[in-house]
């Protein structure tokens, strides 16, 4: 099967493998980019383009679609942060976030949505950011549509998404066919281990390629470990290889020199590497208002399969509760694909009571609830921090007022999964149980504890810590991307994210990257 | 033992795990094979009661489902960032000392010594604890114990899944 990434290699495009050098090395280029996800992965293509010469650093391995394997005891610990086991300080929450070359966007789910209007309006409102008229991000979600393919997914939904529909349908409830980043795909449902057909529109098999292709430079297996700054420049940034367990390793010194510098490592790992840097804070925003989306989860019983591993992950989406006309925390439904580790680690319970639900995989429907975290000052997300070895660890507070977002999340799967014809519904929550009817689960869940470690919590998206704001007492970035402190620095990732979307956030980091790149090329030719 | 001395000793053992730092240390390089002991001695004394109900059948199938499950577990743990495996490094090596296992569990026995009906209720306590680091203990082990066990496409029959092979893996 075709290999674009080993075809590629085979010619020329240059790579290096940090983990297997044996000797310090100085590295030098016109700009440098730290991660390759979707803001350093679009930047990366547009900068080289523009005629610059650009490195690319990556923490992961760069593993491609020959190697990708449909299990996920091979995926989460190659492709994903902390071997998929990255969890919030007091691990109540669990982060699915991707480290190999592409990022999150090789293993996500293609869902692509727009930045929702209500989450411009806020930010203009509470920062000042203005993306209306000539600011808009439409022709850069357009743009980004074509270089991405993305489109409305034109197959019917598997079951899984299926029955969220019926669901909707059922009860008079707004839902919407899902726009995906594929070309070519054979609806296989194995996204979250990486594309094996290079259908998934990723970073790693469009805009990387295409900046290997015009003469760029691939370090992989690679750790940014801090800059080295004085005054209003970064005058260098020290690296050094992570070993097969993607743990950073002293083994070689490495030193990157640019003329500038585009962090793109993600919303935990960026502002990690500006708080190992002790760079100038005076907003004291750094690293602060991290947002996760923090998801519900509910689980139910079909009499007909519904084979969630099968088809596209996500298909459908329902916003009916994304934006209440109260100040409740909205949030956002949706299912995620049903793999049989994603699963066994994700129900509650143990022995016979998780075995029984385990042989019932294939009549098993999962919903999510994704809330909708950072425009509520009982919801103001996250912290990062760092631990003994100056890795990052994000502390979340779950508030009151997110868990009463928590109970309304369950309650409404419950009902939507009813009204799609389940037998049976459970909410992942450590005291829940089976319930067969809408009456009966609605009486249960009223009175299910709101507590840390009792509900099944996760997230899929990481947002903020370096965040976007016209003012600089408010943010860390301007709207360009642009550190307000140090002058050859931007960040381009969802680190700058003022708070959380809403909806999934690829397709408005990809216009937000396309757009920041645009100005930081014109600016660097000047 | 008096409730009010098992709560004592699970203060106790709360706090030695709660001040990793001054266990920190222990755990070396030139410890290694002592780790793997004690974790093993944890893995082999609670996947038999986790996995209870989805064990395969005979006798010779559930000790080859045990080892390969417990192996697995063994070589994941180092893809976790250093904080997270020197906890689950304590918690094992706590489990395997006898003053401090004794205030975890509140049994004289060995963890292996137990019956499978008292390795759960133990582990249904510490998912009931008032302690936070027992419940996160639970918690932790429960995922990494079922996630190993789900991994492993020989433990798919019992589930009717399969996945999709482009090539031979492995």
């Amino acid at each position: 099967m075709n290999d674009p990434i080993k075809t590629g290699l085979a010619k020329g495009w240059r790579h290096i493998d940090a983990a297997t050098l044996t000797e310090d090395q100085q590295f030098e280029a016109d700009v440098v980019i730290i991660g390759t996800g979707a803001g350093g992965g679009m930047t990366a293509e547009i900068l080289t383009q523009a005629g610059l010469s650009v490195i690319m650093l990556e923490q992961g391995a760069l593993w491609s679609s020959s190697d990708f394997r449909q299990q996920e005891r091979w995926a989460y610990p190659h492709l994903y942060q902390d071997g998929a086991g990255r969890k919030t300080k007091d691990q109540a929450i669990a982060i699915l976030q991707g480290r190999t070359v592409g990022g999150s966007t090789t293993v996500n789910w293609t869902t692509s949505i727009r930045t929702p209007k209500p989450t411009l309006d806020y930010w203009q409102a509470e920062f000042g950011l203005d993306f209306s008229a000539e600011h808009s991000l439409e022709p850069y979600f357009a743009k980004a549509a074509g270089r991405l393919h993305i489109s409305e997914w034109q197959v019917p939904p598997n079951p899984n998404n299926a029955a969220l529909k019926r669901g909707c349908e059922n009860l008079g409830w707004q839902y919407t066919v899902i726009e995906r980043n594929v070309h070519g795909c054979a609806n296989l449902g194995y996204c979250g281990m990486g594309c094996p057909l290079n259908a998934k529109q990723s970073m790693l098999v469009t805009t990387i390629p295409a900046a290997l292709e015009a003469g760029a430079l691939l370090v992989s297996r690679v750790s940014a470990r801090q800059f080295q700054w004085r005054g209003e420049h970064i005058l260098q940034l020290d690296a050094v290889p992570v070993d097969q367990h993607y743990q950073p390793t002293p083994s070689v010194k490495l030193r990157f020199k640019a003329r500038h510098y585009v962090l793109a490592g993600g919303a935990i790992n960026s502002p990690a590497l500006l708080l190992r840097s002790k760079v100038p804070n005076p907003s004291g925003r750094l690293g602060k208002h991290t947002y996760l989306h923090p998801s519900v989860i509910s689980g139910a019983l079909f009499r007909d399969a519904v084979s969630g591993h099968a088809g596209a992950p996500q298909s459908i989406y329902s916003d009916q509760f994304v934006w209440p006309k109260g100040d409740e925390a909205g949030f956002k439904l949706e299912v995620p694909p049903v793999h049989p580790v994603l699963m066994a680690s994700k129900l509650t319970g143990m022995a016979e009571l998780h075995a029984g639900m385990m042989q019932k995989f294939n009549h098993l429907q999962v919903m999510i609830a994704l809330l909708r975290d950072g425009f509520h000052p009982d919801a103001q997300g996250g912290e990062v921090q760092l631990d003994a070895d100056g890795e990052p660890v994000v502390d979340y507070p779950l508030t009151d007022y997110l868990w009463r977002g928590v109970q309304q999340a369950y309650l409404a799967m419950a009902e939507l999964q009813f009204a799609a014809g389940a037998e049976a519904v459970m909410p992942v929550h450590q005291d829940a149980m089976l319930y067969s009817s809408w009456q009966q689960a609605k009486t249960a869940i009223a009175g299910l504890p709101l507590k840390t470690y009792r509900a099944a919590l996760a997230s899929a998206h990481v947002m903020g810590g370096c965040n976007m704001s016209a003012d600089a007492a408010k943010g860390v970035v301007d709207a360009n991307g642009s550190h307000y402190q140090l002058q050859n620095l931007s960040v381009i990732d969802g680190s700058v994210l003022p708070s959380s979307l809403g909806a999934n956030p690829q397709l408005t980091l990809y216009a937000l990257a396309w757009r920041n790149a645009d100005v930081l090329a014109a600016r660097l030719r000047g | 033992m008096q409730r009010r001395q098992f709560i004592m000793l699970g203060l106790a053992a709360g706090a030695t795990l709660a001040t990793g730092l001054t266990l920190y240390p222990m755990f070396s390089e030139a410890d290694k094979t002592q780790q793997q002991q004690n974790a093993s001695l944890v893995l082999d004394a609670l996947l038999p009661a986790i996995l209870l109900g989805a064990l395969p059948k005979t006798e010779a199938e559930q000790q080859q489902a045990l080892q390969s499950t417990r192996q697995a577990v063994l070589d994941y743990l180092p893809f976790l960032p250093k904080r997270q495996q020197a906890e689950l490094q304590q918690l094992f090596f706590l489990l395997s000392q006898q003053l401090t296992r004794l205030a975890l569990t509140g049994h004289l026995l060995a963890l292996g010594e137990l019956s499978l009906e008292q390795r759960l209720q133990l582990l249904s306590s510490w998912r009931d604890s008032y302690l936070t680091l027992l419940q996160q203990a639970y918690n932790g082990l429960r995922e990494l114990l079922l996630a190993a066990y789900y991994g492993q496409p020989a433990h798919w029959q019992a589930l009717a899944y399969t996945a999709p092979e482009f090539r031979a893996y492995e």
